[in-house]
């Protein structure tokens, strides 16, 4: 029975969509395959993980209803190594499922897909809305950087999400510093609070493209469901409850500066190669018309810049890890930034000027 | 002051442990490796029926070889069937690691009871400094050296060979010169007239492709690379590596013998005496829990380290494995705050399969006053 006959990139694009999430390693070997399914011309490709699980639709020809799975990582290895005009066949005859190529054969194993595992769709409650691609993934390269990673409070390792009136806000923080972006919503959903999956977010931001199209997005309180383009993802919710946010951002830290960030984050990274592996650490001393930082390591090594500044307050001398100051640096295309610092032992605020949206903290370190 | 170090390395270590267990194999070529070779089976006239290297079909390459197989040209690393072609007949035995593993262990520990002063390296070679024994005179040396070696011998049955030289550089091409079973004093002053005709490849550190760009450039012995311009070799091989090839083959070497490593990580894991089952065993699996997690605090405790990454290990019945971590916000080693994190990292597997081993690591370990420097940073209020 013939499941598909194409282009190759026809083919590849969609199970490239899905395997993202595909463990290499579980202990449900059925998850390491990619479910096909065909329904006539419509053909859906599915993968999971159990706690996210995506489905792309493409189109095929035929009339017959066929379904099975194969292994994701190595159907898509040997597309990936055909050429790339390549006409490709699946073909599945006796449940091995054959790949033809030119003259090339390919005979895979496949389980039966009533075994494979799908997530219910929960439709209590939603919250539903829709975002453009760009402001999505714009907002979730905005915070995904400061998500924990594996952390013993679970509800670290994710993004949490709130609709409240017509903002969509997104926050992260591993408990050290914490991002915050908001973006405008074109109407005003149901208020909703949820936290997304490391994995869910990482993978969403990888798939996301700057365009105008939208995101259609539906929040329920155990489930999120993003659909854009030809695909769809499922994802499971991190029951938890997140920090409160809005108390950990200060409000009235009354030492400024406007920093080039090009600049500050040429210093940072010359700075940093003399900065203790383990806890990479820089001291920000801050002085009437300049910025001065300093680094030194175990081996008594000692690295320091100099930045002219717009600034004649009080002294301050505090210390970073300096890579959470590069990671705030990098994720952001402002070119001026402002940093606003009370004292050794508070926390730091990087915002963008004349934006409200945006908004990351940072803890010190004592050096 | 001179230091005397020397390397042991035992003799054609996996075949000789082989050789134990089927002593009718010796003074045979032998072959250890290749994948999934049948183990020999005993027949009904008490003898053992071998697999011959000729008779084997498929992939895998050769872990070691006897001195007689070697002789026939088979050696590490050789495709098995290559092998098959130069020796049809030599004998060819599954690898047996377990056995290997513990062979090492004893020759170490006999090591260990003469002197602490050694470093481990691999699985059949130590480096022992003997500087600080009594070791001051040539004959003091080798009366120590065959003292190690009945040592050795003793605790395994097995022969080692030694080198004794001023540095683990000199001391490794040294122990390599009389094998098996041999013993190979040298000083700097022998440097000229043993080292120098060697191959270039005999120093460990020219792998095969710098001993290639060397015999290409003109250079085939070791005396050739001492003598050739340092600018010269810096330029084909760069500044460090060129620096370091002339220095070699001078003989020169400060690296020190590194008796002790920073441990990474701790675990203590059990393989039940029948499977459990994760809902029907409930209480026993538990408390086994519960003991791995206070043994593995007993140990940091004991070395003084606090860890942050806290694992658990799963063997299912079906011997599929699976690895869990969580990260702590501080490094502990507290036994409580072990169980509690491992049991955050037990609700995150499938417990619906019986299990047959369970395991409890602790990673990236610290102590207490390193650790005190990463709580430098402050957490968010």
């Amino acid at each position: 029975m013939l499941l598909y006959k194409g282009l190759r990139d026809q083919l590849l694009s969609p199970l490239q969509s899905v395997c993202g999430i595909v463990e290499k390693r579980h202990t449900l070997p059925i998850l390491s395959n990619v479910l096909i399914e065909k329904n006539g011309e419509n053909l859906t490709l599915l993968a999971t993980d159990i706690e996210v699980q995506i489905t792309t639709q493409s189109k095929t020809t035929g009339a017959e209803k066929i379904a099975i799975t194969v292994g994701a990582r190595k159907l898509q290895d040997i597309l990936r190594s055909l050429p790339e005009a390549a006409e490709v066949s699946l073909t599945l005859t006796d449940k091995r499922l054959q790949l033809k190529a030119g003259k090339g054969r390919f005979n895979l194993q496949t389980l039966p897909a009533e075994d494979f595992p799908r997530m219910v769709i929960t439709d209590d409650q939603p919250t539903r809305f829709s975002v453009t691609q760009k402001q999505l993934k714009k907002l979730l390269a905005l915070v995904q950087y400061a998500m924990a990673q594996q952390d013993i409070r679970y509800y670290l390792n994710g993004l949490l999400l709130i609709t409240k009136g017509n903002e969509l806000r997104v926050v992260t923080t591993d408990g050290h510093r914490l991002a915050y972006a908001m973006g405008l919503l074109s109407d005003t959903p149901s208020p909703i609070e949820v936290i997304l999956p490391r994995k869910t977010v990482l993978e969403l931001s990888r798939q996301l493209v700057d365009s105008e199209d939208l995101v259609e997005i539906i929040l329920t309180p155990s489930q999120a469901r993003f659909k854009f383009n030809n695909i769809e993802f499922i994802s499971k919710l991190i029951d938890g409850k997140f920090p409160d946010y809005e108390r950990v951002i200060p409000q009235h830290h009354g030492k400024i500066i406007k920093l080039s960030r090009s600049q500050l984050i040429q210093a940072l990274q010359r700075v940093a190669i003399l900065t203790n592996e383990k806890f990479r650490g820089v001291r920000l001393l801050l002085d009437a018309g300049s910025l001065k930082i300093i680094s030194n390591n175990a081996e008594q090594e000692e690295a320091q810049e100099e930045i002219e500044i717009d600034y004649s307050g009080e002294l301050l001398d505090v210390g970073f890890n300096v890579t959470y100051l590069l990671d705030i640096l990098n994720n952001v295309s402002e070119e001026t930034i402002e940093l606003h610092l009370a004292d050794a032992n508070s926390s730091a605020l990087f915002i963008l000027p004349g934006n409200e949206n945006f908004k990351y903290v940072v803890m010190p370190m004592r050096i | 002051m001179q230091r005397r170090i020397a390397h042991l390395d035992m003799d054609a270590f996996f075949a000789s442990v082989e050789l134990l267990t089927y002593p009718e194999l010796s003074g045979l070529p032998v072959a250890v490796g290749g994948r999934s070779v049948p183990q020999p089976t005993r027949q009904a006239n008490g003898s053992w029926q071998f697999m011959r290297l000729g008779e084997y079909t498929g992939r895998g390459v050769l872990t070691t070889a006897t001195y007689e197989g070697r002789a026939l040209g088979i050696h590490s690393g050789m495709g098995v069937m290559q092998a098959a072609r130069l020796a049809p007949n030599a004998i060819l035995l599954p690898a047996s690691f377990d056995a290997y593993r513990q062979a090492s262990q004893r020759f170490k520990a006999a090591v260990a009871s003469i002197t602490p002063q050694f470093e481990d390296h691999g699985i059949d070679e130590i480096y022992i400094d003997l500087t600080d024994l009594d070791s001051d005179t040539e004959s003091n040396t080798l009366a120590l050296v065959h003292r190690i070696k009945t040592a050795v011998n003793k605790a395994t049955r097995l022969t080692c060979s030694v080198g004794v030289a001023p540095n683990k550089l000199l001391a490794k091409i040294c122990s390599d010169l009389d094998k098996p079973d041999g013993i190979t004093l040298l000083t700097m002053d022998d440097v000229a007239s043993q080292l120098w005709p060697l191959p270039a490849r005999k120093i460990n550190g020219i792998g095969p492709r710098a001993g290639e760009k060397l015999a290409a450039l003109g250079i085939q012995t070791i005396g050739e690379l001492a003598r050739a311009e340092p600018i010269f070799l810096q330029q084909h091989f760069g500044r460090s590596y060129g620096h370091w090839l002339l220095e070699a083959a001078h003989g020169r070497d400060n690296r020190e013998i590194v008796t002790h490593r920073e441990p990474k990580s701790t675990s203590r894991e059990t393989t039940f005496e029948r499977d459990l089952h994760p809902r029907d065993d409930k209480a026993q699996l538990g408390e086994i829990f519960t003991a791995l997690c206070n043994r593995v605090a007993d140990d940091l405790n004991k070395k003084g380290y606090v860890g942050r990454t806290i694992g658990i290990k799963l063997r299912y019945a079906d011997f599929s494995t699976i690895t869990r971590d969580v990260t702590l916000p501080e490094a502990t080693a507290n036994a409580q705050t072990i169980r509690r994190a491992a049991g955050e990292c037990l609700r995150r597997v499938p417990l619906e399969q019986r299990l047959r081993l369970i395991g409890v690591r602790v990673g990236s370990l610290t102590t207490p006053q390193e650790d005190i420097a990463t709580q430098g940073q402050l957490p968010l209020a």
